[in-house]
């Protein structure tokens, strides 16, 4: 069964957020006009954040491809698949997510590199930075942290 | 109930998840994604996050009754927790999730068994809000409808 949410007659701006965020379109997603279509990978191990990641993509205009384990990642770099952009996290199945940034950065790799996960300490944030990441953000990823990587991808 | 009345509930049940901490800010991100080529997408990621999670709930359970404590397993398993938690808004399983971290990183079995206690707790008193917010969301789009 759809859940579309009910639209609202209500001209307040209150009113607007009480019928259930809908109509504040925007408030959060911060919008801007992608003059270049990129693409990004993301590996992410956990389902809901791997879907979450990719949507928020997708809102930009960005180009998707998601994998789950950082084998299957290494392998798609290895084959000489390309990206704008690649976001990491730091606990992935088979082999963590600092191997897999030093393996992908062994390859060649030169693309903007995000670490984006739950928690880390400071020790660990340096050890990405020193392999090869560009941005270590803590989850979830968020627009304020999102749009400005992706205009400096986009050339804006 | 008419429609507007309907429309308030639903607003005073969201607003209190609010203010009484179980979402944070994120939700409304989720909300935002949210659009007519993905109308469902709210409640999606919610099952997804659930469904995902349960699973862990039994991981983590199952590690926590093993001799020795594997206490490395546990915090990968609450990494991935929290992460997938905040990622939904789920303000008060995340920082229960934090908490339990730091009894990990303390090797305190038994603190850590209390704390996840408590992380199952608020993960089902959210679960069940918001079924019933999706709930009543439902009803109210089958009532505008007619």
């Amino acid at each position: 069964m759809a859940h579309t949410l009910p639209s609202s007659d209500q001209s307040s701006d209150q009113d607007k957020w009480d019928s259930g965020g809908l109509e504040c379109k925007g408030q959060l997603l911060i919008k801007i006009v992608m003059r270049n279509r990129l693409t990004a990978l993301v590996v992410d191990g956990d389902t809901t954040c791997w879907v979450l990641e990719q949507e928020l993509l997708h809102s930009y205009g960005v180009q998707t491809l998601g994998v789950d384990n950082s084998r299957d990642a290494v392998d798609l770099i290895a084959s000489d698949a390309e990206f704008n952009l690649i976001i990491i996290e730091k606990i992935l199945p088979v082999l963590n997510g600092l191997e897999v940034t030093r393996q992908i950065c062994e390859i060649g790799v030169r693309c903007k590199m995000l670490e984006v996960t739950a928690c880390s300490g400071e020790s660990e944030r340096q050890a990405f930075l020193a392999f090869g990441v560009d941005v270590f953000i803590e989850k979830p990823l968020d627009p304020e942290h999102l749009v400005p990587i992706l205009r400096e991808l986009d050339g804006q | 109930m008419d429609r507007y009345g309907m429309q308030n509930q639903i607003a005073c049940i969201r607003r209190s998840l609010f203010d009484q901490g179980y979402l944070d800010e994120q939700f409304i991100q989720l909300e935002e994604l949210q659009d007519d080529a993905n109308p469902n997408f709210v409640q999606e990621i919610v099952t997804l996050f659930y469904t995902d999670s349960t699973r862990l709930i039994q991981n983590i359970e199952l590690t926590l009754t093993s001799r020795p404590t594997n206490f490395s397993k546990l915090d990968d398993y609450m990494h991935q927790f929290k992460g997938s938690s905040s990622s939904i808004g789920a303000k008060k399983v995340t920082s229960e999730c934090a908490v339990f971290r730091q009894y990990c990183a303390a090797g305190n079995a038994e603190a850590c068994i209390r704390s996840f206690q408590h992380i199952k707790q608020e993960h089902a008193i959210l679960r069940k809000k918001l079924e019933f917010y999706f709930q009543m969301m439902g009803q109210a789009a089958v009532a505008q409808t007619t």
